[in-house]
């Protein structure tokens, strides 16, 4: 599977993202001959244990991530961040989860927006909003290098395609910029070559940069 | 038939514009050529009619015949004399004509003292400017030809040979590898697998290549991680499997080099178990199907790229000698290894707008001529990119240019046809 790097908005202090900066980004992507293939979206989902017994509920992790991703459409991925664990489910799953009564949505949340092609890059840009709120509390970036799959070859291919984006966005002067953080693959038990669970991993390590960004701002409400 | 010189010109023919008086002269010159064939065959029967009145048991026949015949003579003449006539008044038989200012460059038709009748001298003028455009037209065909040959095989002229590219970094020295010392199909290719633990050296015959081309996975998934060698992939007891030692080396027509998640390069040889390849095109490691072959084209802007530099590259490795070419070309596919990671010597980055197409390539560009001028295999580090070009490098033939030079063979189907005509 082609390398991708999922970077996340940095507002700057005491600013919020809205759509125009969303808007600012996409014609940004468009300045630089990206050519507009279709939408995206992901869903994200935090779990909590449905228990009898509510002292019992310490023992379970505290964010339990189910996560959807549009490039594999029959598989559903759990995270475990405190854990280091991350497992690829087919997507019947959810419906299994259901009719056990064992794990309920906590909070949902969409990323969703447009996908771009620029030559042998992909390039996705989408807000994050709860599932059923229009309050943008996010931007997300999802950039792809499409000819190889490792993740160690591929890192300086893709430090510098994020400079060139940097580079034309910062000419719009706009109020924050994007920052990749990358996570410990081999933590997790992963391998070089890269697959749907290193993405899935990068979205886990996106939200928690996004609640720490949000709840800056304000106390995010459960 | 005699001339008479006439000074008056006709009224009849000076209101007819040259081009119609030549074609009435050809015309009328055409009725008197039958006229006097008819004469001819008058005079044959003539002749006929006397020899069997000489026969004897004869009745009035040959009188009849000769009756007959004489009047039909008699016609035949006396149309003859109006045409002469005709011919005269329009100039045909004297020079009258030639001297005019208003001939649009034409010539009538002359009847020469000797009888020889100059009929066709507008068709040959018109045919000699003919011939002389056809020469114009090679002489330009030439010309464009030899220039671009200069622009598309420098290294077909001995003298521009460039001394631009310097090695920048001190490059990988391998004494003991003299060029000379590869002589076989088989020594070439172990001695590259050898020399590169990164690298996998593969050899099919040319049938076996499709099924494995096929076989190779389009889409990566877990399973495929292994792929190097292809044990794993179903149909492998029904392959002659790639490794070296398993293929006869008469049959081999097909290398593949896989540099595990940077690239895949395939070659063809022809003939067969032969040193000389034909052509090599490069792909992802993760790409799969039918059209991996050594003629097909990557989906990849990269790797397409890369394929077109290297049609360059392996003209100019067969161009300067063909025994060597595939050794070179091996070495120089093997210098892609770092098509990645290593930044270009120019602008110092591993990705960057390329001018001519607008798309935001790593460098794909590996010197190939220093490989030759030195004296051992000196593999070059130097990693460059169409940035380069438009400045100052024509030498390193932009893949606009090699695009051009495949097209080259319509163009001269076309001067060819004129030659031709």
């Amino acid at each position: 599977m082609p390398m991708k790097w999922v970077l996340h908005w940095h507002p700057n202090t005491g600013t919020t993202v809205n759509s125009q900066i969303l808007n600012e980004i996409s014609l940004c992507v468009e300045c630089i001959n990206g050519v507009k293939e279709g939408r995206w979206k992901a869903v994200l989902t935090f779990y909590r244990p449905i228990l009898r017994d509510q002292a019992l509920a310490a023992e379970f992790p505290r964010d339990f991530l189910g996560l959807s991703l549009p490039e594999e459409p029959n598989k559903y991925y759990f995270i475990l961040r405190g854990q280091r664990i991350v497992l690829e489910a087919d997507s019947s799953i959810q419906v299994i989860m259901d009719k056990l009564q064992s794990y309920k949505s906590r909070v949902s949340l969409n990323f969703e927006g447009t996908q771009y092609r620029l030559g042998d890059f992909q390039v996705r840009v989408g807000k994050v909003v709860p599932s059923h709120s229009e309050n943008m509390r996010g931007i997300v970036m999802e950039v792809e290098y499409l000819p190889i799959s490792s993740t160690e070859k591929c890192r300086q291919i893709m430090a510098e395609f994020v400079d060139i984006l940097q580079e034309a966005l910062s000419k719009r002067s706009l109020p924050g910029q994007f920052m990749h953080i990358e996570p410990n693959f081999a933590e997790y038990g992963l391998l070089d070559h890269y697959t749907s669970q290193h993405t899935a991993i990068q979205y886990a390590t996106v939200m928690a940069q996004l609640i720490a960004t949000v709840q800056q701002v304000q106390p995010m409400r459960n | 038939m005699h001339r008479m010189a006439i000074d008056a010109t006709p009224a009849e023919a000076s209101r007819e514009a040259p081009p119609k008086q030549v074609a009435m002269a050809m015309e009328l010159l055409g009725q008197a050529a039958r006229l006097i064939a008819d004469i001819r065959l008058g005079a044959d029967r003539f002749l006929e009619a006397l020899f069997l009145s000489a026969e004897p048991h004869q009745s009035n026949k040959p009188l009849d015949l000769i009756r007959k015949e004489e009047s039909a003579m008699k016609q035949h003449l006396e149309d003859l004399r109006n045409i002469g006539r005709q011919l005269e008044d329009s100039g045909v038989l004297n020079e009258a004509l030639i001297s005019r200012s208003n001939s649009w460059g034409l010539h009538m038709p002359l009847v020469c003292p000797d009888g020889a009748v100059v009929a066709y001298a507008w068709k040959r003028q018109l045919a000699g400017q003919a011939g002389a455009s056809a020469v114009d037209r090679t002489r330009l065909a030439l010309k464009s030809f030899l220039e671009q040959k200069r622009r598309f095989f420098p290294h077909l002229d001995i003298e521009s040979v460039p001394k631009r590219h310097c090695v920048t970094q001190p490059s990988v020295v391998d004494d003991h590898e003299d060029s000379s010392y590869y002589k076989s199909l088989m020594d070439i290719l172990i001695g590259l697998e050898n020399e590169s633990q990164d690298m996998k050296v593969l050899a099919y015959e040319r049938l076996d290549w499709l099924k494995r081309s096929s076989s190779l996975p389009s889409s990566v998934n877990e399973d495929s991680i292994e792929t190097s060698v292809g044990h794993t992939y179903p149909g492998a007891n029904k392959l002659k499997l790639g490794p070296l030692g398993t293929v006869p080396a008469d049959k081999i027509a097909v290398i593949e080099l896989f540099i595990p998640s940077v690239l895949r390069a395939v070659i063809s040889l022809h003939p067969a178990g032969s040193t000389s390849p034909d052509a090599v095109s490069f792909f992802s490691p993760d790409e799969g199907g039918s059209y991996l072959h050594a003629r097909g084209v990557s989906v990849y802007h990269v790797f397409r790229c890369v394929t077109e530099y290297s049609n360059m590259a392996l003209q100019y490795f067969l161009g300067i000698k063909m025994e060597t070419a595939l050794f070179f070309l091996l070495q120089w596919v093997k210098s892609y290894q770092t098509l990645f990671t290593k930044a270009c010597s120019k602008c110092g980055r591993v990705l960057s707008v390329d001018r001519q197409s607008a798309l935001i390539l790593p460098p794909v560009l590996r010197p190939y001529r220093k490989m030759l001028t030195t004296g051992h295999i000196s593999l070059i580090l130097n990693a460059e990119r169409r940035c380069a070009w438009i400045e100052d490098d024509l030498s390193e033939m932009p893949a606009e240019a090699w695009r051009r030079w495949q097209f080259l063979p319509i163009r001269w189907k076309s001067y060819l046809s004129i030659l031709v005509e």
